[in-house]
């Protein structure tokens, strides 16, 4: 600040003139002779205290007019200070705006949301812009997304700017910045640039430095919003009758000591609490909160105490959807010769004490109804099935459900017109087994840990899949010929599992392995995960293959499906309870937040991404002009102010 | 210069002027007679029996009586009587006020009613005294009858001006009440006129003594209309003319403060002054005076 600027402030201190004024313009009422005077009570006039306040706000006119005319004396000495863009010979210019809308932006930083600061400043860098630039708008909460194509409006670039929300997303900086140089670096304009409006928490702290490579320069604007802090989240909370229990995570340098996880209902009374414990950072520590009785309502699961992003905090407790049930369709006449009681597969089931209901039933029903309650459906060595049956069945997939197929003689060696679909579209051919057994170094997924129990599987046939339906599988364990022993194939939202060989003890040794009880239970427990509510991290993608109609309940209310390829999908951007309507059968899934995003150690920069080369960290703008208008309306205020007093004075 | 000095030089007489015709005008517009006195004693109209006490006059022992019954009886007879008439008028500075809607100021109108009364005694045969509480260049008038007495009373009356300020010189009322003793006897009449504002807290009970010492007493409240309706509004600065007391007031929210405490004051009056037989009468200087003076010669008889 020079002296002269110092100098034109100094006429600020005249603001005391208007109070002065004021003070010697108080006048006291006439005096008036009254004998008993002494019998009026002393009151705080009214009229007296009104004209007090007109005066206060002649007196606060006067004052601001002062400051203001003290402040438009000062410029261009006094100058407000935002971003603006650097321009090399006043071209125009391309800039892609990378907007970070993660759940990390949600920590404050002096008072506001990381996020608003970052929204404020891409309103000051649009400010800047001029006619003949482009501008590009790219959000960073993963997954990384166009906002906004290149474009020279800078209206919709504004338009675009104001509606963007925060998320609860990771960040996908990487992402962002490839599609924002994508955008600009084929505009006509020779100055482009991407400008970062991030807290760099991208869960990479170790990557590469941000900026270092590209053709496009890139220019992180705000270093005020990087990221800094701890935080914990809660990632789940899962009920099974009184137990709820609570996964928390939390960052690195965050710690949960004195915290606690705490279920409540939907009125905000405390049902239940536990201490949070918490492992290394990204581990997931589990805490178990037990509910006063089963007809508890919770809602949902909090960590108390603080940390830098509250809305991860909170977390809904979902619900078992009950006790579900298993039903077998299976020859159980020729089963209880060998074992002297139920099939070896309900002994089986029952032996892993799954928490689900077995329930042998003689037949596939033909109506899909009869199997809402079964979370699986698993068929042993059906002899095909009929048109209403295989209508049930598709069904049930296709909504979700579980099969599990064991193929053997019969299932071979179905009738004309009972086929096996939609599991299988072809016939199956049961064929010698005697030279090929399974090979346990195929097998994958939960299979894996218990594969050895299956070498020299003693199994005189098998059935053989043709190579049309062998290919639809994953393959979970191979025979040694390559052909799938067991596999599994999604239709739908459900899935369908195959093994070539019935669970019969007649037709080989494999219900009596150990691999055997693994597999049943790998089945089982996947068949649980598709009954309960789904749970993904916020932002990824929810498919709908092959439905028609979905409705969408966030829990900011209804959100809109988009489709692609005519699937529709859904990406959930914050965190919590969703709840869906897929062709009229509703269903609930969880948006959780991500672990990565927990790390707000932010992201390294490169040298050259300060902004001394393509932007302004500090710009300066002169608002003579606008004090100006200020003075000018002060003036106009401070008229109608003394007209209004000198009517009233009139009037009294 | 003081805004009450005007006040004080002289007497705004307003629409009461000239105060000789007017008094007599007032005075004639009373039904005046020879008022009997309630003394008994000697005299030639019987008036009853009482018992006889040691000291009563044995020439009015009932010998009959005596003789027939054997009780001492004393016979009393009615007579009539003169009664002086002592005027006492408030001529302090506050009696000098003069609201926008009255004719007159207080103690003109006081004046006006003191000569009439004057006059009606005089007519009557009646002394008539009279004093003032405060006032500059009045002069009491001793007691005294006839015609001339009316014009020495209207003279004084003329002549003095409202002044004297009772809250810093407490001894006017008790100058003026010695002199009121000194010219009034058992059975005079006594009639107060004052605005009875601004005296001290015991001058309630003081004058009222006057009536139990055998004496009648009236004391007429004279008021102005503004001090009985505060007409004011909005942010007043009332100065009292007595004391120097100066309020800075709202007067549309503490009117009907006012209005209780004027109500309260003048209630401690009536209660003091009729608790010892006298009488109190309320006056506005824009009543008809006839009224007023019909109403005190009732109060009298």
């Amino acid at each position: 600040m020079t002296f002269y600027s110092a100098l034109a402030l100094a006429v600020g201190l005249l603001v005391v003139i208007p109070y002065l004024a004021h003070r010697l313009r108080r006048r006291r009422a006439d005096e008036r002779p009254f004998p008993p005077a002494g019998l009026v009570q002393p009151a705080p006039p009214r009229a007296r205290r009104r004209a007090r306040l007109e005066d206060r706000a002649l007196y606060a006119t006067r004052a601001a007019a002062v400051v203001a005319l003290a402040v438009l004396g000062a410029t261009p000495f006094v100058r407000c200070s935002r971003l603006s863009l650097q321009r090399s010979g006043g071209a125009s210019v391309a800039m892609a705006i990378v907007l970070d809308d993660s759940m990390s932006m949600r920590a404050g930083v002096g008072g506001e949301s990381r996020f608003e600061r970052a929204k404020a400043g891409a309103r000051e860098l649009l400010s800047s812009a001029r006619e003949g630039d482009a501008v590009a708008v790219v959000l960073a909460g993963a997954p990384a997304r166009v906002a906004l194509a290149a474009t020279t409006d800078l209206g919709a670039a504004r338009g675009v700017v104001e509606v963007s929300a925060p998320s609860d997303r990771a960040t996908d900086l990487d992402g962002a910045l490839v599609l924002a140089s994508g955008l600009v670096s084929s505009l006509p304009q020779l100055d482009r640039r991407v400008v970062v409006l991030s807290d760099l928490a991208d869960g990479q702290p170790e990557g590469p430095a941000l900026g270092g490579s590209g053709s496009v320069p890139v220019w992180v604007a705000l270093p005020e919003i990087v990221a800094r802090g701890t935080d914990c989240a809660v990632l789940r909370a899962d009920r099974r009758g009184v137990r709820v229990r609570v996964g928390v995570a939390c960052g690195p340098g965050a710690g949960a000591a004195g915290r606690e996880v705490v279920v409540e209902d939907s009125a905000g009374a405390l049902l239940g609490r536990a201490p949070a414990t918490v492992g290394p950072a990204f581990d997931v520590s589990e805490s178990t909160v037990i509910l006063p009785s089963g007809d508890a309502k919770a809602v949902r699961a909090r960590l108390t105490g603080t940390d830098a992003i509250a809305e991860d905090d909170v977390a809904p407790v979902v619900s078992d959807a009950g006790r579900g049930g298993i039903a077998i369709v299976a020859d159980s006449a020729d089963e209880a010769v060998a074992t002297g009681g139920a099939p070896i597969v309900e002994q089986a089931l029952a032996a892993l004490k799954l928490d689900l209901d077995v329930r042998p039933i003689p037949a596939l029903p033909d109506r899909p109804e009869d199997l809402a309650r079964d979370v699986g459906v698993l068929l042993d060595d059906p002899p095909g099935l009929t048109p209403e049956q295989r209508h049930a069945l598709g069904a049930y997939v296709e909504g979700g459900g579980l099969v599990m197929l064991a193929l053997g003689p019969h299932a071979s060696a179905a009738p004309l017109g009972a086929t096996l679909e939609p599991t299988l579209t072809r016939a199956v051919a049961w064929r010698d087994a005697s030279r090929v057994g399974a090979d346990p170094s195929s097998a994958v997924g939960d299979l894996l840990g218990s594969a050895a129990g299956l070498s020299d599987l003693g199994a005189p046939r098998r059935a053989l899949l043709a190579p049309e339906d062998a290919g639809a599988f994953e393959t979970l364990v191979k025979w040694t010929d390559g052909a799938p022993l067991v596999g599994r194939r999604a239709i739908g939202r459900g899935e369908t599992w195959i093994v070539t060989l019935p669970f019969s003890v007649e037709a080989s040794d494999l219900p009596l392995r150990p691999a055997f009880l693994a597999l049943l239970d790998a089945w089982a427990r996947t068949a649980r995960e598709h009954a309960a509510p789904r749970r993904s991290d916020v932002g990824s993608i929810w498919k709908f293959p092959g439905a028609r109609r979905i409705d969408v309940r966030g829990p900011t209310g209804p959100i809109a499906e988009a489709r692609e390829d005519g699937i529709p999908r859904v990406t959930p951007p914050i965190l919590g309870l969703y709840e869906i309507v897929v062709d009229g059968k509703s269903e609930l899934r969880v948006a959780a937040p991500s672990a990565r995003e927990l790390d707000l150690r932010p992201r390294r920069l490169a040298d050259g991404a300060h902004g001394e080369r393509v932007g302004e960290r500090r710009a300066f703008v002169d608002v003579s002009g606008q004090v100006a208008l200020v003075l000018l309306a002060l003036m106009c205020v401070e008229l109608a102010l003394r007209v209004g007093s000198g009517r009233r004075a009139g009037a009294a | 210069m003081s805004p009450l000095l005007p006040i004080r030089q002289a007497i705004d007489w307003g629409q009461i002027a000239p105060l000789r015709l007017r008094a007599r005008q007032v005075a004639e517009g009373i039904y005046a007679g020879v008022h009997r006195s309630a003394r008994r004693g000697s005299g030639v109209e019987f008036g009853g029996y009482r018992e006889y006490v040691p000291g009563d006059d044995l020439r009015w022992l009932d010998r009959r009586s005596l003789l027939r019954h054997g009780r001492l009886v004393i016979r009393q007879f009615a007579t009539e009587t003169d009664r002086t008439l002592c005027c006492l008028v408030d001529a302090t500075a506050s009696m000098g006020f003069r609201g926008p809607a009255a004719p007159a100021a207080k103690v003109a109108f006081a004046s006006l009613v003191a000569a009439a009364l004057s006059r009606v005694a005089l007519d009557g045969g009646d002394p008539v005294s009279l004093t003032f509480l405060g006032g500059d260049g009045g002069l009491p008038v001793a007691r005294s009858s006839g015609h001339e007495q009316f014009d020495r009373v209207v003279a004084a009356l003329e002549a003095v001006r409202p002044g004297g300020d009772v809250k810093l010189d407490r001894a006017l009322v008790d100058r003026s009440l010695q002199a009121l003793a000194r010219t009034s006897k058992r059975g005079a009449i006594v009639v107060v006129l004052s605005d009875l504002l601004d005296l001290p807290d015991d001058a309630a009970d003081r004058v009222a003594a006057i009536a139990a010492t055998g004496r009648v007493l009236v004391v007429v409240q004279v008021l102005d209309p503004a001090e009985v309706d505060f007409p004011f509004s909005g942010t007043v600065r009332l100065r009292s003319l007595e004391g120097g007391t100066v309020v800075e007031t709202d007067a549309d929210s503490t009117r009907d403060g006012y209005i209780e405490a004027l109500a309260k004051l003048t209630g401690t009056w009536q209660d003091a002054v009729v608790r010892r037989g006298g009488r109190f009468i309320r006056a506005r200087t824009t009543d008809d005076p006839v009224e007023i003076v019909r109403a005190v010669v009732q109060a009298i008889r």
